[in-house]
């Protein structure tokens, strides 16, 4: 990896010093937050892409609100994650795949990264074929709209500017408050709502195997190993400095609670549809069968926030890969650089998101095989990222008291650590050897 | 956050305010070098962490290997 002696992108000019003049410490802090604020938002809710919309609709739609308590308890789960991630990310200024390709070797640095684009590219796939489900039920002809969404995906980060991305995605995730309406417009039971949100408790009284590997792919779709590689990276795009973590920290934070809360929504979604007797097969179908009774706009509403999800998904996921791939090779790597000074950086994000594009409008393609297939290469790249993260993050000689983790960081970084592997491990035996799980 | 109760402002205004500058109009601030840092010490901890990542993707292997060769009919029994 060749030597970059300054945070600074190579190529970029220095930037000149202008700010805003406050009058008093909380109008200081409330106008650092919202400068800072942004990536703990985007790789929360950004999450909730077209693999999680039809994720958590299914639970809704098979177990009602039973297992909301699931995802208020991944919250914490999520926040420190992230928050590792955004430490290191602030503390060095580089991405994951640059720091484990330095610290640990080439063999695990190319393992992380090959697996990160293999994987992120089969997940690219998944999005473009939600949106294609999505559009064709609002009636526009796929080989129209996937196109169009395409162009949309490469167009907004072609600005050469962070900030003006940032902007956009982060209207992009501020659209799905409309969960929140779609989720009281369908009139959900509240009491029982909020009893099943905070006491642990299993649909019918059983735990199933179909229960167990629904609620692994829940848990799947809350941490994604895109997650990691992205917010380190926007973080150290963004120039994060090192006062600016408490900031960074809270954006992290209340991005967790968004994209819970949300997700939350579009179980009540799928609650919506049990209620009423019908029988869950896709997202698209769920928001044509609501509409016939809660009306077109619940139908538009959710048919649009599917796009919305994957067109957020699709952004995220690309930029993890382009910039992690740009860090390791020692391209220059910014969202502040123009297209002509980073051709490598843009054309590895416009490559993934055309190529991705294409593959869903061929007749025939296997997605099947692709959904598979990104279960599998998650469940696998998912628990060595975030061991990789525990273990640069306990480097005390090299991260000093401030950055490094604490003792009950540890603690609690391990146990997570150790669900996930075991979880990942039961999520491949599942797709793989599915006849060692009968179904009841 | 660079902040600093200036007693003068870029624009000249008065005293005891607060100048906050975004991250990307900043001056650049060093970060811990990573790069001359080296690879990472092989500690007991790391050691055991790394082959446990070892173990775990050698058997992901085998899982994915068997399934796809039982796919191919290679095995009696199939589904």
């Amino acid at each position: 990896m060749p030597e970059t002696g300054s945070h600074l992108t190579p190529g970029e000019p220095t930037p000149s010093v202008r700010g805003r003049v406050v009058k008093t410490p909380w109008a200081r802090n409330l106008l650092t937050f919202v400068m800072v604020f942004g990536p703990g938002l985007i790789v929360m809710e950004a999450d909730n892409d077209a693999g999680a919309v039809s994720t958590y609709i299914q639970a809704g739609a098979q177990h009602g609100t039973h297992l909301l308590w699931l995802l208020l308890l991944l919250l914490p789960i999520t926040y420190f994650v992230q928050e590792m991630v955004v430490r290191l990310g602030i503390a060095t200024g580089k991405g994951h795949a640059a720091m484990i390709y330095t610290r640990f070797g080439r063999w695990w640095g190319l393992f992380s990264l090959v697996d990160l684009q293999v994987v992120n590219f089969l997940t690219l796939v998944t999005e473009f074929a939600a949106i294609a489900l999505a559009l064709d039920k609002m009636t526009i002809a796929p080989q129209i709209g996937v196109p169009l969404a395409a162009a949309a995906l490469i167009a907004i980060v072609l600005s050469g500017s962070y900030r003006r991305w940032e902007r956009m995605v982060v209207v992009l995730c501020l659209l799905d408050l409309a969960w929140l309406l779609i989720a009281f417009r369908l009139r959900p039971a509240l009491g029982e709502t909020i009893h099943h949100a905070l006491v642990p408790n299993v649909p019918a009284g059983r735990l199933t195997p179909d229960l167990i590997f629904l609620v692994i792919a829940i848990v799947g779709t809350t941490i994604a190993p895109w997650q990691l590689f992205f917010q380190q990276s926007c973080v150290a795009d963004k120039r994060l400095r090192f006062a600016d973590l408490r900031w960074a920290r809270l954006d992290t934070f209340l991005g967790a609670c968004f994209t819970i809360l949300v997700a939350g929504c579009m179980m009540l979604a799928g609650y919506a549809s049990l209620r009423l007797g019908f029988t869950f097969s896709d997202p698209a179908q769920l928001a044509v069968d609501l509409g016939r009774v809660a009306g077109a706009g619940i139908r538009t509403s959710i048919l649009l926030l599917m796009v919305n999800a994957a067109v957020l998904g699709t952004t995220a996921i690309s930029l993890s890969s382009a910039w992690a791939y740009g860090e390791v090779r020692g391209w220059p790597h910014s969202l502040q650089l123009p297209v002509r000074q980073a051709p490598g950086f843009y054309g590895l994000y416009m490559a993934g998101v055309a190529a991705a594009a294409a593959i869903v409008l061929i007749p025939g393609a296997p997605l099947q095989l692709i959904i598979l297939g990104v279960q599998v290469l998650a469940g696998v790249i998912l628990p060595s990222a975030i061991i990789f993260l525990q273990l640069l993050l306990n480097d005390r000689a090299l991260l000093g008291e401030r950055f490094a983790n604490t003792w009950w960081n540890n603690w609690i970084n391990w146990t997570i650590i150790v669900v996930l592997f075991v979880l990942s491990l039961m999520l491949g035996l599942q797709v793989v050897a599915p006849q060692w799980f009968p179904s009841t | 956050m660079r902040t600093r109760k200036d007693t003068a402002t870029p624009h000249g205004g008065p005293k005891g305010h607060f100048l906050v500058v975004h991250p990307l109009d900043d001056v650049g601030e060093e970060k811990i070098d990573t790069e001359n840092a080296g690879p990472m010490p092989m500690t007991v901890s790391v050691r055991l962490s790394l082959l446990s990542v070892r173990a775990y993707l050698i058997v992901m292997t085998i899982l994915v290997v068997y399934h796809v060769l039982e796919l191919a009919g290679l095995f009696h029994h199939g589904y």
